[in-house]
């Protein structure tokens, strides 16, 4: 009984300062800014990880994306120790929304381990680019996996085929943190905050006898990885890319200033005394 | 001559009844495609926690009001407001839906639906979204062809953009999420593939409208048929995901009456194996709400972020001030010690559109540039001071007081001269004298 597991991730855009560049009307100059595997992306990798560890669980990882997101696949495989990598990449994926992308990976991920059920799917929050968080759910819609968002640990009882999860929701300026049971096949999109917990000295051991062998395998990621053009992956043409795109990007505009009421003191002599004044102030208004 | 004016007159009549036939053919063209319109109304969905209306819920109906009013009016249609509410002994909430503005309420009330759960709930809003009995009632006018709605609201929260992306899964048809400004008009527009390259018309679009991750620009956002003939296909409801705190929501109303409707829904035995266990609210740790001072800080703190943040809350401490952030230090991995990190990089912190709205009697802001979102949720505040070393930083239109500088050049002054002053107060304050300077 063991578990079949997959990955979903993301090359994206490296946000961190120095790796990012921006044209001048502020838009991503995509060019010129480095990509990385995208940080949610990371924390999914990490989420297969635990099951790997605990479980035994076999991964594959699985992107869409041009042909350097085989990038983003050998960093996952570091985090994961993963076995099957997946890249879904043809010319005739561009410009695709989120609908027309749940398409590819779900076609994907019914040839990951020579078409073996999949027990669990993980997959990001959202990717720090698009930031709409609705691939990883319209995925698993056209699986059919039952979807648990926000999920901050989970734990599974392998004979049962059912998963235990905690989930963090907020709405409002509330929060909640929910236990919820559902047997297996899910789709998991993973908290940015869970952190795997390896408690037993067992379970330290073997996570780092595996990050070794991660090490090992990603020296030669390229044996393990598979790609798939649109025509072997057999999706249909009219559901992917652009003609599978309901939604369109129209137009890109500069968000108008609102109007302000105010106007302000600008204050440049950075000395004692100006700044007594401005602490005067506040005290006054507080007063 | 009389003879000739007689025809005369009779050509005039007849061009002016042919003009007319012309003019009637016109509308007829254009009535008819709404009168055979297979999607109508604006449903929005509502959610509910422990039988209460989660607030975003009531200010999506005041917008989707306001566009359905100007779109009736535009059109002479008459599409309605239908808000959907799923829950376990939640009946008595849908007379408040219509207080709040919408024409009619489909409500789904069952002990299966006590929570929310994705699947069940998902499959749920599909059946009441195409149902065509409760459409006899509401526009009995449209309901021959009704197959399915024109366009629909969800919440952009942890819930409501999951519903919205498996709703919209199932219906197979666009979703744009995390949007802030809605407009209705017919556009003409060429796309490769969408239109095969020609000029078109497509009748009232949503345009939907969503600050980027920069917080500096809009993208608008479509959802077009495909009327390409070689990939034709028809996408409706149009939707999204509507950002929480952007619309203000109407007055209450009672004189506002509407049509209530119940739903009964089909579930699959499977999906009732999916049970919550346990749910445990989180008492909220930042209530900004109890301060009278909030001290924001955003990307500025990045030439020494660690040592800034110390500053920060030094300042804090002497002015009693809760801590808050903008939105892209949430997301941006500075290098900090890990407990700076979990006490200050958290998303309850954010001020903003994506976070809290505050409006404190002191707001400072320290190198934050005022991205449209930001100033969202702090510019209500009563005296406003920022400090940022850019003066074309937009929050400068947003202050009272300017300081162009970095925040490491103006703290550490700030911090010296209130421990002055307390260091006087508790001299004065323990009786003894204070020796002036000479």
């Amino acid at each position: 009984m063991s578990l079949n597991i997959a990955v979903i991730i993301k090359l994206e855009p490296d946000f961190s300062d120095g790796n990012v560049s921006y044209n001048p009307d502020g838009t991503l100059n995509r060019a010129e800014t480095k990509t990385i595997l995208g940080h949610h992306s990371a924390i999914a990798s990490q989420a297969a990880f635990y099951a790997k560890v605990k479980y035994g669980a076999r991964i594959c990882i699985g992107t869409m994306g041009p042909p350097m997101a085989d990038l983003a696949l050998e960093q996952s495989l570091l985090l994961s120790d993963a076995e099957e990598l997946h890249l879904y990449s043809d010319r005739s994926f561009a410009g695709a929304d989120t609908l027309s992308t749940a398409e590819v990976l779900k076609t994907g991920i019914s040839k990951m381990n020579d078409g073996k059920a999949m027990d669990i799917v993980f997959s990001g929050f959202r990717a720090s680019d698009g930031e709409t968080g609705q691939t990883g759910p319209q995925t698993a819609w056209k699986l059919g996996f039952t979807f648990l968002g926000n999920v901050i640990s989970y734990e599974i009882d392998i004979e049962k085929r059912v998963i235990t999860a905690l989930r963090l929701i907020s709405y409002g300026n509330n929060s909640l943190i929910e236990q919820v049971q559902a047997p297996l096949p899910v789709f998991i999109a993973i908290d940015p905050s869970y952190k795997s917990p390896f408690i037993t000295v067992s379970q330290r051991l073997s996570a780092s006898r595996y990050q070794k062998e991660a090490m090992i395998r990603s020296r030669n990621y390229k044996s393990l990885l598979k790609i798939f053009n649109a025509k072997e992956l057999g999706v249909d043409p009219k559901l992917v890319g652009l003609p599978g795109s309901p939604t369109i990007v129209y137009k890109v505009e500069k968000i108008p200033k609102i109007k302000s009421n105010r106007s302000a003191q600008t204050v440049e002599n950075i000395d004692p005394n100006n700044i007594s004044n401005i602490l005067e102030k506040i005290h006054e208004t507080i007063a | 001559m009389s003879k000739l004016n007689e025809n005369i007159n009779e050509s005039i009549e007849r061009t002016a009844s042919l003009k007319e036939d012309k003019e009637a053919d016109v509308l007829d063209t254009s009535n008819k495609e709404d009168e055979i319109s297979k999607y109508r109304n604006l449903y929005v969905i509502i959610e509910q926690i422990d039988g209460k209306i989660v607030p975003v819920g009531l200010e999506m109906i005041s917008e989707a009001r306001r566009l359905v009013d100007d779109f009736n009016k535009k059109y002479l249609l008459n599409e309605k407001v239908i808000a959907v509410i799923l829950g376990n002994d939640i009946k008595h909430l849908c007379n408040d839906l219509i207080y709040y503005g919408a024409d009619a309420v489909i409500y789904a009330d069952d002990p299966r639906l006590q929570y929310h759960i994705n699947k069940i709930y998902t499959k749920v809003i599909v059946q009441i979204a195409t149902n065509t009995k409760h459409i006899e009632k509401i526009s009995p006018e449209y309901s021959k062809q009704f197959i399915r709605p024109r366009y629909m609201f969800f919440a952009a929260n942890s819930t409501g953009r999951h519903l919205s992306s498996t709703v919209l899964a199932e219906l197979e048809s666009g979703l744009a999420s995390d949007i802030n400004k809605l407009v209705i008009e017919d556009i003409d527009f060429r796309h490769e593939h969408k239109t095969k390259g020609q000029m078109l018309t497509f009748k009232k679009t949503l345009m939907m409208y969503r600050p980027d991750f920069s917080g500096f620009l809009w993208t608008t956002i479509l959802c077009l048929d495909n009327k390409n003939p070689e990939i034709k296909r028809d996408y409706h409801p149009q939707a999204c995901s509507i950002i929480p705190g952007v619309f203000e929501p109407l007055e209450k109303d009672m004189s506002r009456t509407g049509i209530i409707e119940e739903f009964k829904p089909e579930f699959d035995t499977k999906d009732l194996e999916i049970r919550v266990l346990s749910r445990n609210i989180l008492k909220d740790v930042i209530d900004f709400g109890s301060y009278k001072t909030i001290i924001s800080f955003g990307r500025g703190i990045k030439e020494s972020p660690e040592q800034n943040i110390k500053l920060i809350e030094k300042l804090a401490k002497l002015l009693n001030a809760e801590i808050g952030i903008s939105l892209p230090v949430s997301k941006k991995p500075f290098k900090l010690s890990d407990k700076i990190n979990s006490l200050y990089i958290t998303p309850e912190r954010v001020i903003g559109t994506s976070g809290q709205k505050v409006e404190p009697t002191i707001y400072i802001a320290l190198g934050i540039s005022g991205a449209t979102q930001h100033l969202a949720g702090m510019k209500n505040s009563g005296f406003i001071i920022a400090v940022n070393p850019d003066e074309n930083a937009p929050i400068r239109n947003e202050c009272d007081v300017f300081i162009k500088a970095r925040i490491e050049d103006v703290l550490p002054i700030m911090i010296e001269e209130l421990e002055r002053e307390k260091m006087t107060q508790t001299r004065e304050g323990g009786g003894s004298v204070v020796v002036g300077t000479v």
